[in-house]
Formats: C-alpha cells, structure tokens, sequence
C-alpha cells in the first residue's frame, strides 16, 4: 500500500488551537509525523519587556485561558522574590484556593474533551454540566468565568468571608456525586475503554528522557508534582496524595485528571477550613531594585517555570517563562508512532497542549 | 390510471419520494430531539432537518479544483434516486403492495448498498485525502455488514418460502402476507438471532454511532462529505433522510409488519419506524462512543456473523 499524506489542522474541528499535523498514512496506521507551530505567536515576550509591573499581570494572565491564573501566579512570586516581599498568610492560602478552582475547571475540560474525541458525546455533555458548577463559582466569587484577576503583587484581588466560604463549600460538595458517577464511567464503560486503553502509550524512560511534566508524566509513573517536590506557598502544610499510574496511555492521562479533580476538591476544603484571618495584601509595594529571579508553580498541565530579571526600572528587563506543553509536545512523537488515524486527535488532546501558552 | 402512472406515483410521491422524505426528515428531527433530551441539553426543533436543507438548497455548491467534476456532481443525486425507488419497494401492512415489477428482496438488499457505493465514489471523486480514508473505511464496514445481513434475510426469505410451500420467498409483499396470517415473526424466539442481526446492521448502514466510523466528525472531519456543501450536500442528506425509512421500513416488514389497514395503518407505519429509530438509533448513539474501524470489522464478523449463520441454520434445520 502506497503512503499519502494528510494534513491535521492548523484547523481541524478536533483541536482546540491551531497546530499543523503533517501525518503521513499507509492505510491506516501513522507512518510519520512532523509537528509545525507557529500560528498563535503574538510576541508576548516582547510585550511585557514594554510594560510596567503592574500592567503585565494584566499581560501574563491572557497568555493563555485555562491556565491564565497560574501564569500571574508565578509572574507574582518571581516579582516578590526580587523585591524581597512577604505576603501575608491569608494571601497564601486564598491564591492556593484561585490556583485549584482553576486546576478543576481545566482538568474536567480536557477529561470532557477526551469524551467527545472518542464520540461518546453524553458523556462529554455530562462532564461539562458538572464542570459548570466551577464556572459559576468562579463568576461568584472572582465576576469572570475565565481570566480571574486574582492575583496581584503582593496579595490578592479577592476575599472570602463567611459567606463566601460558605458557598465555595456547597459548591464543592454539589460536584462529588456527579463526579465519582462519570469517574466510574470512565473506569468501567467499554466504549471508552475500547478507544483509549493501550492507545498513545508514553513508557516512563521516555517520559523521563524527554522530561515531560505534570499529569501526562504523572500518567506514565513519574511521581513529579511541583506542589511536593518544590512547595510553594501553603502547599507543604496541605494534606494531598500525588496521583501516579503505570500504563502511559491515554486512559491513564485521563484517569490521572480525574483523580487529581478530587484531590484539588480536598486541598479548597483544607484551605477552607485552615485559612487565617488577616490582610488579603501587604500596605504598599516597596521598590523593586535590580535584580533576578526564578518562579516555579505546578500549572494544570505541569510544571511552569518563570524567570523574571529586572533593572530598578519600572518595567522587566527580561520575562522568560517555560510552558508544561513544551516539554510534553515532544512526547507526542512517541506516542503517535504506529498509532491509526483514529487516534490522531485523541493522543493529541490527551497531553492537554495549550498552543498559546507555548507560542504566546 | 395506468399502470405505468400508478407506479410513477408510487415512485415519486407515495410510499416513495415525498413521503419517504417527510417521514425521514421527522424521523432525523425526532432523533435529534430525544438525543439531546437524554444529554440534558434542550436540543433542535423538531423540523430543523427540514430548515436545514432549506438553507443548503439556497447556498452554492463548491466544486474542488482537484475533484474529477462529473461524479461528484451526479454521485448525490444517483443516491438519493436510488433510495426514492427502494421506499416504493417496502410494503405497508393494509396500504400500500409494492408492485412485482419494482423488484424483490434481493434487487432492494443491492439498492441499500448504493449509498454507500455513492459515498465511496464522491470520497474518492472530492480530491480530499480525508474523503480518501472515507472511501476505505466505508468499504471496510460495508464488506463487515454485508454478509450477516444477507444471511439475516435469507433467513426470513427461506422461512416464509417454507412456510408458502416453495422454498424461498424473495417477495416482500409474500413476507407480510405470511405474517398477517402466522403473526409477526417478533413473537417467534426462532427468529431472534435474524432479528438480532438486522439490529446491528441499523447503525451500520445508517452511519450513526457506534459505526459513524466513514464520517467520523473529529477524526477526519466528516470523511467523503467533507468538500460538499450547498444543493449537493442537501442531497446527501435527503439520500440519508429517505434511506433512513427505507431500512427502518425494511425491518418492519421482515419482522412486524402487522397492523389495521387504511389511514391507522399508515400512521402505525409511521409510529413504528419512529419508535424503532429512537431505540434502535438514537438510544444506541446517544449510550456509547465510536468503534476505531477494525474494532468493528471485528465486532461484524465475530456477533452479527455468528447469530446470522445460526439464524440460516435454524432455519434450514426446521424447514
């Protein structure tokens, strides 16, 4: 059988951002690959080199929509350790509990997704009804349903008094049943586990080879959560179990999410419950001198690293930061080798590639 | 009348053409519905299929610079004209006897395979490499299904054949007739296994879930229609419409054709494919994902194969 070529995006209805699959077939089954970016490059690195402090928290935060809290979340901590800041407590706790609202929403999103590339579109219809209840939490309590505005130097832009707390609670115990109802679904019905088991598999030499990160790594038995290995902010005081599974497939990365939905539901519930009184931010923000600084956060789809270097002016003399999706891209060659046509999209989404992030 | 304009009638507007094609359509705007109801969701109107193909009649067809013109141009069309004329073929129990000189079981088992045949040749004749992996997946399916549905209908076919006293029975209006007098052959648990198999062959022919696999939206973007749009695609879609009441419409006759004759009968007919295409369609589409392409080849040639060879067997063993 001869060999063809497909093309797979930059627009295709099965990626949520463009990315260009040159794939080449015989029959059915992937002979070759060749990845092309590019097409949401919109200078961001720049951008913030041309704005001041303030104004790149604005920046940072459209970088990318699913992960638009994490990016302000480093950028804020790598600014504070220049400047020497220290964030009142409260502060802490309240950005952990942003961070995980955030981490949920994202999570279930791609877990839905996976739903819908396979064709079992109840199932992504009932997954995305659960995720809802996120949504209106987050317009509650931040006004937005995306970008939430959260964070900003030195402390946060929001606040949760008794009656806020009250509801982030019931709204977190509304998503359990629906949650442990598709969970088993997604254990136990055979159409998907048909599509998905021992499909785009990820052995654990090569996750480690290539470096991939956060859940995907996490899926192929690499125990790496930047929340363990490196806390940051409240997270050694917060009782959480890092997810692992052995398999590398793309069961494994969904499961991997679900599990780590219940654990974010856990660690708002210990934020709920331990969360001291106090200032949401420091007085005022004292100079920023010269100087430079790394930032390191586990964003929903893994590790995120800023680094920030600044000249006592008012604006970064340099922004630089690593996306989790560049490292997992490369997985995407091994996953894909000898995969069928069917499965393109599928393994594709399941490494939860955030375009923007990676190109902004 | 004549006969010959009896049978153009028949033909173009009842059982066949017109209203094959309300039927269809209510049936897709009906499926649409109850499949949005069970996802919660507050789904299409009931006559969207219709507002669709309105709005596809008034837009402009796209011919591909790459595409070979002539066959993806008249491929729509010789589709949907097939399907008009296998709808004049299937019997209403008390209306409607398709006239001997349409055809018999056999000429319509070779009238359901034209869609797909169609759909291989505007995949391969639109250019696109996606209408390319199309064309082979649906032939892959078709040769799946094609073989343990025959053995489905020639179960019913030799049954009733017996059962008359001649050995087989390839007449359609001879199989409701046989079921009017002996009850419908849904009561009778030797004829299970057929039934069975002609329940598989329903998602596989009409393309829906679990076997949409030719047209998989997210995996290669609606496959050979993918480069059709305007009046071409609407055809498509009326050939989909008007095939739907003709496999639904199969069923019915082969297993439960029973039922009062005159208007009733016709709105019995109507309530029949109706509630046969909601669980044997939508339930179906709405409760699983899609198979990967040799999945189902698979599924095909281990389930529907093996109850269609028991169905033959039975048959020929009580016979």
């Amino acid at each position: 059988m001869s060999t063809y070529k497909i093309p797979v995006g930059p627009l295709h209805v099965a990626l949520e951002e463009p990315m260009y699959f040159k794939v080449e077939v015989e029959g059915e089954t992937v002979t070759g690959l060749d990845i092309q970016a590019g097409h949401v490059h919109r200078g961001i690195e720049y951008l913030v080199a041309k704005r001041n402090i303030h104004q790149n928290i604005v920046l940072t935060e459209r970088i990318c929509s699913l992960c638009s809290n994490s990016h302000p979340f480093s950028y804020c901590m790598a600014l504070e350790r220049i400047g020497g800041i220290i964030v009142p407590e409260r502060v802490e706790y309240l950005r952990v509990v942003a961070d995980e609202i955030k981490r949920i929403a994202s999570h279930l999103f791609n877990v839905a997704i996976t739903a819908h590339l396979v064709g079992f579109d109840t199932l992504f219809m009932q997954v995305m009804e659960t995720r809802e209840i996120m949504q209106d939490t987050k317009e509650t309590i931040f006004g937005n349903r995306m970008d939430l505005g959260a964070n900003r130097i030195g402390g946060v832009r929001y606040d949760l008094d008794g009656e806020g707390k009250a509801y982030l609670a019931a709204q977190l115990a509304r998503m359990k049943a629906p949650l442990d109802e598709f969970r088993d679904l997604y254990e136990t019905n055979g159409s998907f586990l048909r599509r998905t088991k021992g499909v785009g598999v990820l052995p654990r030499a090569d996750a480690i080879r290539l470096g991939l990160v956060g859940p995907v790594a996490r899926a192929s038995g690499v125990d790496y959560d930047v929340r363990r290995k490196a806390p940051y902010v409240v997270y050694d005081r917060l009782d959480f179990d890092v997810q692992t599974l052995a398999d590398g497939d793309v069961w494994s990365r969904t499961m991997i999410r679900l599990r780590e939905v219940k654990e974010s539901v856990r660690i708002i519930e210990q934020c709920l419950r331990d969360i001291p009184e106090g200032p949401i931010s420091i007085d005022a923000i004292p100079e920023i001198p010269a100087g430079e600084a790394i930032a390191k956060s586990e964003a929903p789809r893994g590790e995120l690293i800023y680094y920030l270097r600044t000249d006592g002016s008012d604006k970064p003399a340099r922004l630089k930061w690593r996306v989790p999706s560049y490292n997992n891209w490369k997985g995407l060659q091994v996953m894909m080798a000898g995969c069928k046509v069917a499965d393109i999209a599928l393994i594709v989404g399941s490494i939860d590639p955030c375009i923007s992030c990676t190109e902004r | 009348m004549s006969d010959g304009l009896i049978l153009l009638f028949s033909v173009l507007v009842f059982p066949g053409g017109l209203f094959a094609l309300a039927l269809g359509l209510l049936i897709k705007g009906v499926d649409r519905r109850v499949a949005a109801r069970l996802q919660r969701r507050v789904g299409p109107p009931l006559l969207q299929p219709v507002f669709d193909l309105i709005k596809l009649s008034r837009k402009e067809t796209m011919i591909p610079a790459q595409s070979s013109a002539a066959i993806f141009r008249w491929a729509p069309l010789a589709g949907f004209s097939c399907m008009v004329l296998a709808a004049a073929m299937i019997p209403i129990n008390g209306v409607y006897r398709p006239s001997p000189e349409l055809g018999d079981l056999l000429t319509l088992f070779y009238l359901l395979a034209v869609p797909a045949v169609v759909l291989m040749l505007a995949g391969s004749a639109s250019g696109s490499p996606f209408g390319a992996i199309g064309f082979s997946r649906e032939m892959s399916i078709m040769l799946a299904y094609e073989g343990p549905v025959l053995l489905a209908l020639l179960s019913v076919a030799i049954r009733v054949g017996v059962g008359e006293g001649h050995l087989i029975s390839l007449s359609l209006t001879e199989i409701v007739q046989y079921q009017r007098v002996h009850g419908p052959f849904i009561l009778d648990p030797w004829m299970w296994p057929a039934m069975l198999t002609f329940l598989c062959f329903f998602p596989a022919n009409l393309g829906v879930l679990p076997f949409d696999i030719p047209e998989a939206e997210t995996e290669v973007l609606e496959g050979p229609l993918l480069e059709y749009s305007g009046p071409s695609l609407g055809l498509f879609k009326m050939m989909s419409a008007v095939k739907c009441v003709v496999v639904l419409g199969l069923g019915i006759t082969l297993f439960l054709p029973n039922g009062p004759d005159g208007v009733l009968g016709l709105l019995l007919f109507a309530v029949k494919c109706t509630v046969l295409a909601v669980l044997g369609v939508t339930v179906v589409r709405t409760g699983m994902g899609r198979m990967r392409i040799d999945q189902a080849f698979r599924f095909f040639l281990k389930w529907p194969l093996a109850l269609g060879i028991a169905s033959l067997a039975i048959m020929l063993a009580r016979s």
